[in-house]
């Protein structure tokens, strides 16, 4: 999306830290950064659809080395098994008896490599988890971590081998957003920063998990206007009545455009959610939960531009309607 | 009828519209009763509305033909049978007859004899048209939403019905345009409404109350401005008679049918149309627009006017002796030159002059002899000393004036002097001209007793009876005046009767009641001032003078003054220039105003209303004339005119002004109101103010992209601060504490960056 709105400047005093922490690694994201913070301050999970090498695995990183979290990487082959994912039980010889080995899903922070690549199996099982925020092995649930992030990557260039995410997986995510290559001053200072050693090693955290679960905690208790959920509701509706779209956002997508929000709110210090939240948060939480109509595909109509049609038409709640 | 079970939209709004235009159809009815022999008008009245019930019920059509049949059948049973409908001789004979005239009528109509179609069936018809009509305007409004044809033929019928025929639709014109209007706007608002809420905007339609307060006043002021403002009389001579007597031979009024207009010479039978005649008589360059008078009567024969001319020979005329005299010493008066050019082709003898005259210059005066050119040296003056008429001859031939210049003196009289004079006539004066015929009927001398009885001076008087016409609702009409039936006295017929007539009829009752109060008055001929068409050199201007200028008007005697003229015709005004004593007033002034706003003239007759404005110009200046014009002016006086005008400026400047004004009243306002409870309204009506100025806030924009452009636009940087606090109210759940002090100042900036 052309001209996108510029992020509102994060003034929560440990957000900011953690942004500026992090961005002594990755140069030149700290939109894509405050995304990411949003899905693990309101417990939803990104997938960042990019070419490799602009940088995702190393933002993941160096968020979760700042926030001191458990980090793990799944990279999705298509051999890859749903026990490999959440773990399996094995039968230790030594105390005759079967013992949960956790799988890589089993910490904070998840990055999902390339997660097109792996059979449907594989990844309904990842999914469920981020749905359910458990794993049922050998028919005991397991509680997955608190904050659980999964920033899933699908790699849009090959098509070949691959298994595209079916619509009601995509659903999952909170976000859908891309990194995007970095402006030639900003790669030339990549090119600074790694030219003796990583900034990634010596990266030092500057919250602990704790501050998250606490963070997470206030970001529930945001304030939701009724007049900005109307707002919500406009805009997911809107999306269902476009005339360029065959399956609409689900009630699902209100809810995490809701939850992002606050989120959002949050980050800037704000106790209460406004329509420029939403309206900025909208692209991001719902692009990937509509299909569009083959009239709109063949007119080279994309998801974005349907959002971005939808947020400038939507009406906005701003009080008293006065007479015009 | 099947389009019913689509289920059209229906609201209220719908209702409240459907129910207009049936009033509007019950405007179609109401006249049926004067202009055909139908009668029982109401039955149809009430079949029309009951059928557009039916339909609007949305009845199925096998219950709503045979109800619609059954009704129409009890209306004929109502309109051609007696006795009850249900006993056993009522309706059933009526079903029987119906359907033997019903198979007969078919016959007709499918042979095409439409002329003999019975009765009974037509009523049967109309009653079906009745019903269609009703299901059309269903249609049209909830289906198609368009009625604006139906209210246009709605206004063109009854106009022409108004035209044509002896219905008087002024009551219902009135009607039409209120519902209408009604009718269109609420249906626009029903337009606007459903594309709101195609857009999500609005969630039912209704009468919304501003929409409506606005309508009701809107109606209310155009019709209370249409009812009472000054209409002007008829454009056009009512074109009625005169197709009449066109396609019918029928002759106008009962008398010998129309003439056409211009100075004639014959006037023993007063009365009767004339049509207009713009061909031009003569051109005169002059420099006060003024009346050309030909000559005076003085002898009222109950029909019309003679006169039994005097004549001396006026040698005289040409070196300063006057042989008529008009005025006297108590006037002033005032030398003027007159050039004046006769058209080809008119045969005048006499000349026209305005004023007092008192010299033909024979340099430059040129006749036609025989059609030749004639030797001013044959040529002979004589000067009847009764009528003032001064003719031309010459012993042989027959002479027909071509141009000459005259010096006449133009008189203006002082009104204070007018009032004071002695009433003492001179003998020769009243003997000829206090003259009333003996069978004059006595109920114009009581009503001439009645006009003045508050009047204690032969001016005031004399105005009185001048004013009386136009503050008692007579009519100027040319065309359609009737000429009195023998026996029958002219000005009463005038005064009791018809009270509608031209020049002759006001001028000819003046002069008779005046008389009837025994101040001499006299009849005079000659023709208005003209048009203005052209500039000469010096202060003077051409006129030119039509045949339709001709007119007459009264001359009233004051002993002292002289003859004084009045113009007791509706609608003109005869320059005669009227001075009161404390008041100097330089009159020259006053009549360049006048010849400036010199409507066209020639129209004069036909365009009365032409000359009301006129007078209104004149009111404004001319001193004397004011008090002296009668009612009209009464409307049309200086103060009024300014003050109109004063009120005509300041509503163009409150309306040019008004979103400044507007946006002081609120700056004012919430100064004194404002307070923190009143934060988000003083915010919201920001907004609304921003959005009258021209910066509204986009259908998808937050506020703050809102308040950011706003800022940029008026750079400053108070529409943010406001939006902060109003979103932490709006959508925050805080209360305003404080805030409102803090940034008042904010808000009056914005308002005075709009207002700058």
């Amino acid at each position: 999306m052309r001209n996108r709105p510029e992020p509102s400047v994060v003034k929560q005093p440990h957000i900011h830290r953690l942004i500026e922490n992090v961005e002594k690694v990755v140069v030149g994201k700290k939109r894509e950064i405050e995304l990411s913070l949003i899905a693990l301050l309101s417990g939803g999970h990104v997938l960042l659809e990019d070419v490799p090498g602009v940088g995702k695995t190393m933002m993941v990183r160096a968020i979760a080395k700042s926030v001191g979290a458990d980090f793990k990487r799944i990279q999705f082959t298509p051999d890859l098994l749903p026990s490999d994912v959440t773990g399996v039980s094995v039968f230790s010889q030594k105390t005759m008896e079967f013992s949960f080995r956790p799988g890589p899903i089993m910490t904070n922070i998840v990055l999902a490599d390339e997660i097109n690549r792996t059979s449907p199996k594989t990844q309904a099982a990842l999914l469920e988890a981020l749905e359910e925020g458990s794993v049922t092995t050998d028919g005991e649930t397991r509680e997955l971590q608190d904050p659980f992030l999964v920033m899933a990557t699908q790699n849009p260039i090959e098509y070949g081998g691959t298994y595209p995410l079916p619509e009601a997986q995509l659903d999952r995510f909170l976000f859908k957003f891309k990194i995007g290559y970095p402006s030639r001053s900003e790669e030339l200072e990549v090119l600074n920063r790694v030219e003796t050693r990583h900034p990634i090693e010596y990266l030092e955290p500057v919250l602990s998990l704790e501050n998250i679960l606490e963070m997470k905690k206030e970001v529930k208790n945001v304030f939701v206007n009724e007049n900005v959920k109307q707002y919500i509701i406009n805009i997911v509706n809107a999306t269902r009545q476009h005339h360029s779209v065959f399956l609409g956002a689900s009630p699902r997508a209100s809810i995490a455009l809701m939850k992002a929000g606050q989120a959002y709110a949050y980050m800037q210090d704000r106790d209460f959610v406004v329509p420029d939240d939403i309206k900025y948060l909208a692209p991001y939480a719902l692009q990937h939960r509509m299909i569009l109509n083959s009239d709109a595909k063949l007119s080279n109509a994309t998801n974005e531009r349907v959002i971005h049609d939808v947020v400038e038409q939507v009406h906005i709640p701003t009080g008293k309607e006065t007479a015009r | 009828m099947g389009r019913l079970r689509a289920q059209p939209a229906n609201t209220i709004t719908h209702l409240f519209i459907y129910i207009l235009t049936l009033l509007l159809l019950w405007e179609w009815l109401r006249p049926i009763p004067v202009v055909t022999n139908t009668a029982d008008i109401h039955l149809f009245v009430w079949f029309a509305f009951f059928s557009a019930a039916l339909i609007y019920l949305r009845v199925p059509y096998w219950l709503t033909v045979p109800i619609l049949l059954t009704s129409s059948v009890y209306g004929l049973h109502f309109i051609f049978h007696e006795g009850a409908f249900l006993s056993r001789e009522g309706g059933w004979e009526t079903v029987k007859l119906f359907s033997s005239e019903f198979w007969f009528n078919s016959s007709l109509i499918i042979s095409g004899e439409f002329a003999n179609l019975t009765d009974p069936f037509r009523t049967f018809l109309l009653f079906m048209l009745l019903a269609l009509i009703c299901y059309l305007l269903y249609f049209w409004i909830f289906e198609t939403r368009r009625i604006f044809v139906f209210l246009l033929s709605t206004i063109i019928y009854i106009t022409i019905l108004d035209t044509f025929t002896p219905i008087d639709a002024s009551s219902a014109i009135v009607r039409i345009v209120v519902i209408g209007f009604f009718m269109l706007t609420l249906l626009h608002m029903l337009k606007v409404q459903e594309q709101e809420m195609k857009i999500g905007r609005r969630a039912t339609s209704f009468i919304s109350p501003a929409w409506m307060y606005t309508l009701i006043f809107m109606i209310g002021v155009a019709t209370f401005i249409g009812v009472i403002a000054p209409k002007p009389e008829p454009q056009w001579s009512d074109p009625v008679p005169q197709m009449r007597s066109f396609v019918l031979g029928e002759g106008s009024g009962t008398g010998s049918g129309i003439r056409r207009v211009g100075y004639g010479e014959n006037d023993e039978r007063l009365g009767g149309g004339f049509v207009q005649d713009n061909n031009p008589v003569f051109r005169a360059e002059v420099e006060d627009a003024s009346y050309w008078r030909g000559e005076s009567k003085h002898y009222y024969t109950g029909q019309g006017w003679i006169s039994e001319p005097t004549n001396v020979d006026s040698n005289y005329i040409f070196e300063d002796e006057i042989d008529y005299y008009m005025y006297d010493d108590l006037a002033e008066l005032e030398e003027r030159e007159v050039s004046i050019e006769m058209e080809e082709g008119v045969g005048f003898s006499h000349f026209f002059y305005p004023g007092q005259l008192k010299q033909v210059d024979l340099e430059t005066l040129t006749y036609l002899a025989d059609g030749n050119e004639g030797d001013v040296g044959q040529l002979t003056f004589q000067t009847d000393v009764v009528g003032g008429r001064v003719e031309a001859s010459s012993e042989q031939f027959d002479t027909t004036l071509k141009s000459y210049d005259l010096i006449y003196d133009e008189p203006t009289f002082p009104i204070e002097t007018l009032k004071a004079v002695d009433e003492d006539d001179p003998e020769d004066v009243k003997e000829l001209y206090l003259q009333l015929p003996d069978d004059l009927p006595d109920r114009v001398v009581e009503l001439a007793e009645e006009i003045v009885e508050d009047e204690d001076n032969r001016y005031n008087m004399a105005v009185a009876v001048e004013q009386y016409f136009s503050e008692n609702d007579f009519e100027y009409e040319t065309s359609n005046v009737p000429v009195p039936d023998e026996g029958e006295d002219y000005v009463d017929q005038f005064l009791f009767e018809t009270q509608l007539g031209y020049c002759d009829n006001y001028s000819t009752s003046m002069a008779v009641m005046l008389r009837a109060l025994d101040i001499p008055a006299r009849w005079v001929k000659g023709f208005t001032a003209g048009e203005e068409v052209d500039e000469a050199d010096g202060d003077r201007s051409v006129y030119e003078i039509s045949n339709s200028n001709a007119h007459s008007w009264v001359e009233v005697y004051f002993p002292g003054v002289g003859w004084v003229p009045f113009e007791p015709t509706q609608g003109f005004d005869n320059y005669v220039e009227f001075e009161e004593e404390e008041v100097e007033i330089e009159l020259d002034l006053d009549n360049g105003a006048d010849q400036d706003d010199m409507p066209d003239a020639g129209l004069e007759e036909e365009f009365p209303e032409l000359d009301e404005e006129l007078e209104g110009a004149t009111g404004q200046t001319d001193s004397g004339t004011d008090r002296f014009r009668g009612q009209m002016s009464e409307f049309v006086t200086l103060k009024a005119v300014l003050i109109s005008i004063f009120v005509l400026v300041m509503t163009m400047v409150i309306y040019e002004k008004q979103s400044r004004l507007q946006n002081y009243y609120f700056l004012w306002h919430y100064r004194m109101i404002g307070n923190d409870n009143r934060y988000t309204i003083a915010y919201q009506r920001l907004m609304w103010i921003l959005a009258n100025e021209g910066l509204p806030r986009g259908e998808g924009e937050t506020l703050r992209e809102y308040a950011t452009r706003v800022d940029l636009g008026l750079n400053s940087q108070s529409m943010s601060k406001l939006t902060k606090t109003y979103e932490k109210i709006y959508y925050g759940k805080y209360e305003a504490d404080g805030e409102w002090t803090k940034l008042q100042k904010d808000w009056e900036e914005i308002i005075k960056a709009l207002n700058a």
